[in-house]
């Protein structure tokens, strides 16, 4: 840094101090609100303390992270008694979200254990007969339901194709079986792998019994938005309130991170082991 | 990690799983000496199977001109020099493979290509012809040589694109042994890319799961062979099924030219994943750098080959390659003529060790006219 950079920093540091910082709280506090925010902006979040969790490299299974790169997430929650939304907030010197060969994308994910109990399940991804719940963003399914097309163009705008099957005549452009074609010749949306793009929300709905045991759940019921803005992602995951979580009582999350440039995918991330979530009323 | 027993390299090594052979292996013998590299295989592939979106790049087949082309670029020369010296005891590995080669936090030693890597396939192919444009890139530190390397999926008895994946998402079929990515399962954190060294795993972009060589198995399971093999117009290609050496048949024409003859031999041994396709060597290419490629027994099979004219059994298995869509199973040889058959015995295909010659005068006599005589 030069010393005008350290001067600048000064300056928004004094800045900083004089606007109200967030609440920091020492567990994660899910607000009671009535109305839930869709989006990472939404002022409804002024209303909820921040809990900044520091964050641990996967090194327990192979493929591990060697070395640390997040170094903490920033949560909030809130919660109208039926659905919660979180909000986690990281430093990435860039938006990764276009995927490709050895080209990994930015991602996170909340985790809850399938039930409220004091025994908790093994915090990395569960264990057998003890069942976690994952909800998962990522940023290159942000960018399809942003608008970004689902062609080679929108990923590698100088890439070349000669043909495809299902353009071909005499298949109507558009028809149903150009379309099925079209399914056929992309062998993970024909198996029905919810994992393929492109998606309607950016987040799915996971569970797991341990590490590589991950798998889509039966329901999909979680939402989310993520926004990239001045070095720093903002997402939001929306999903149902644990069954049974009244007032002030308390079960448990864990968090995961994903920095795309640092080739982190599966189980190289940065990841919380748990932290106690407790529902509070609304001021 | 396991101990287990590859053969290729003579002794036993570590592997993420233990020993599961499957009942049989699908495995492959291809003559290099008869490519012409008319990438007919490639387009058989691509047309049948990778014309789907996110697919563009991949080419699960793909034929590249040694010593310079490859496919991704480099694939086999960054490996190579990760792995550092690759040394033989005779026909005993004494070197380290890639599972015994894996850094910590790793499950195999491997590197990933990125999307520049897949946008010059066969870089290099004119230099070592001689024949560029405007002259070559680069001046060969050595006398000009060069041949055709077809290349798909091993089909690995240790593969380890499968022991790469730490969800299990890929899997080798007890029944034949072809190595599948569980499309219903990827989540594409493209491991097994990284993993395998011979490049064989693509990441699609747009489903965002890895796909790979299926060995054509809807064929393979109604005893065809796939479409690379098919449509070579070499006919340097034949699918069969490959026994453990204690157990090798002398009427399989695979066990045939792999362990008995010693003729055919795997695409980088060191590596520790016993592939299932198996090269016969180039006869033009210096020993050295057929060692490098196929192991220690390169030169002798070079040797074997280039007596196969005075070797009927030998030379009658070679007329089998591309005469027939089904696999192959046994052979035999009755006089000049060359039998394949399927598993039970019965014949798919004869041939004639020597294809008669008929060469006609130019001018027909009768119609008065000159005519061209093709071979
Ligand atoms: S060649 Fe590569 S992709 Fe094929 S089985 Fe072997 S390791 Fe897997
Ligand atoms: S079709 Fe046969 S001869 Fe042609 S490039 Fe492929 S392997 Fe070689």
């Amino acid at each position: 840094m030069s010393t005008r950079c350290y001067w600048l920093a000064g300056f928004l540091l004094v800045a900083a101090g004089c606007s109200r910082g967030p609440k920091l709280v020492n567990e994660v506090v899910a607000v009671e609100t009535t109305r839930l925010p869709e989006g990472p902006r939404d002022r409804t979040w002024r209303d909820a303390p921040e809990h900044r969790a520091a964050l641990l490299v996967q090194d327990l299974v192979e493929p591990r992270l060697m070395a640390p790169s997040t170094p903490e997430v920033a949560v909030r929650a809130l919660t109208n008694g039926a659905e919660i939304v979180f909000r986690l907030e990281w430093p990435d010197a860039g938006a990764d979200d276009m995927p490709g060969p050895a080209r990994m994308v930015d991602a996170c994910a909340v985790q809850l254990p399938e039930t409220i109990e004091p025994d908790l399940p093994d915090p990395q991804m569960g264990q057998e007969g003890r069942l976690v719940e994952i909800a998962y963003w990522r940023a290159d399914w942000q960018a399809w339901v942003n608008g970004r097309g689902d062609t080679i163009r929108d990923l590698y705008p100088n890439a070349s194709i000669d043909h495809y099957p299902f353009q071909a005549k005499p298949l109507e452009p558009g028809s149903a079986a150009a379309r099925e074609l079209e399914r056929l010749y992309s062998p993970a949306l024909a198996a029905g792998n919810l994992r393929a793009g492109p998606r309607k929300t950016p987040v799915e709905s996971l569970i797991a019994t341990g590490p590589g045991t991950l798998s889509s759940a039966a329901t999909q019921n979680a939402t989310g938005q993520g926004v990239f803005e001045k070095g720093r992602w903002s997402v939001v995951i929306r999903r149902p309130l644990p069954k049974g979580l009244g007032r002030d009582q308390r079960t448990h999350v864990a968090f995961a991170v994903w920095q795309g440039s640092n080739q982190e995918a599966g189980a190289r991330k940065m990841r919380t082991g748990w932290i106690p979530l407790v529902r509070r009323a609304g001021s | 990690m396991a101990r287990v027993y590859n053969w290729q390299i003579g002794r036993e090594m570590s592997y993420w799983y233990p020993e599961a052979r499957p009942r049989r292996q699908f495995a492959a013998v291809f003559d290099i000496n008869k490519c012409i590299a008319c990438q007919t295989c490639t387009l058989a592939c691509k047309t049948t199977w990778t014309s789907g979106k996110g697919q563009e790049y991949m080419l699960w087949n793909n034929v590249e001109t040694k010593p310079y082309g490859s496919y991704p670029l480099a694939y086999d020369v960054k490996l190579l020099e990760l792995l550092g010296g690759q040394e033989w005891d005779g026909n005993r590995y004494a070197g380290r493979t890639l599972f015994e080669a894996a850094p910590a936090g790793e499950r195999v030693l491997g590197w990933h290509p990125t999307g520049e890597d897949y946008a010059f396939p066969n870089a290099g192919e004119d230099d070592c012809a001689g024949q560029v444009d405007h002259g070559e890139f680069f001046a060969l530190p050595h006398a000009r040589w060069f041949f055709y390397l077809a290349r798909i999926c091993n089909h690995c008895t240790y593969p380890a694109c499968l022991a790469s994946c730490p969800r299990g998402s890929i899997y080798k079929r007890p029944e034949d042994g072809i190595v599948l990515v569980d499309q219903g399962r990827c989540r594409g954190y493209q491991e097994c890319v990284k993993g395998c060294p011979y490049k064989k795993v693509f990441y699609n972009p747009l489903t965002g799961t890895s796909e790979k060589c299926i060995a054509c198995f809807p064929k393979i399971e109604q005893g065809i062979q796939p479409q690379c093999f098919v449509n070579c117009i070499g006919k340097i290609r034949l699918a069969g099924w490959i026994s453990t050496p204690d157990k090798a048949r002398p009427d399989n024409p695979i066990d045939y030219l792999v362990h008995i003859r010693k003729v055919a031999l795997p695409l980088f041994p060191q590596f520790g994943l016993e592939p299932n396709v198996y090269y016969i060597p180039p006869v033009h290419a210096p020993d050295a750098f057929n060692r490098q490629l196929f192991g220690a027994g390169a030169p002798q099979a070079v040797r074997t080959y280039r007596e196969a004219a005075r070797d009927a059994d030998l030379a009658g298995l070679l007329c089998l390659f591309g005469s027939t869509e089904m696999v192959v199973a046994r052979f035999r040889r009755q006089g000049e003529i060359i039998i394949g058959a399927d598993e039970k015995g019965a014949e798919v295909v004869r041939v004639p060790l020597r294809e008669p010659v008929v060469v006609r005068p130019a001018r027909d006599p009768h119609t008065q006219i000159v005519r061209i005589n093709c071979p």
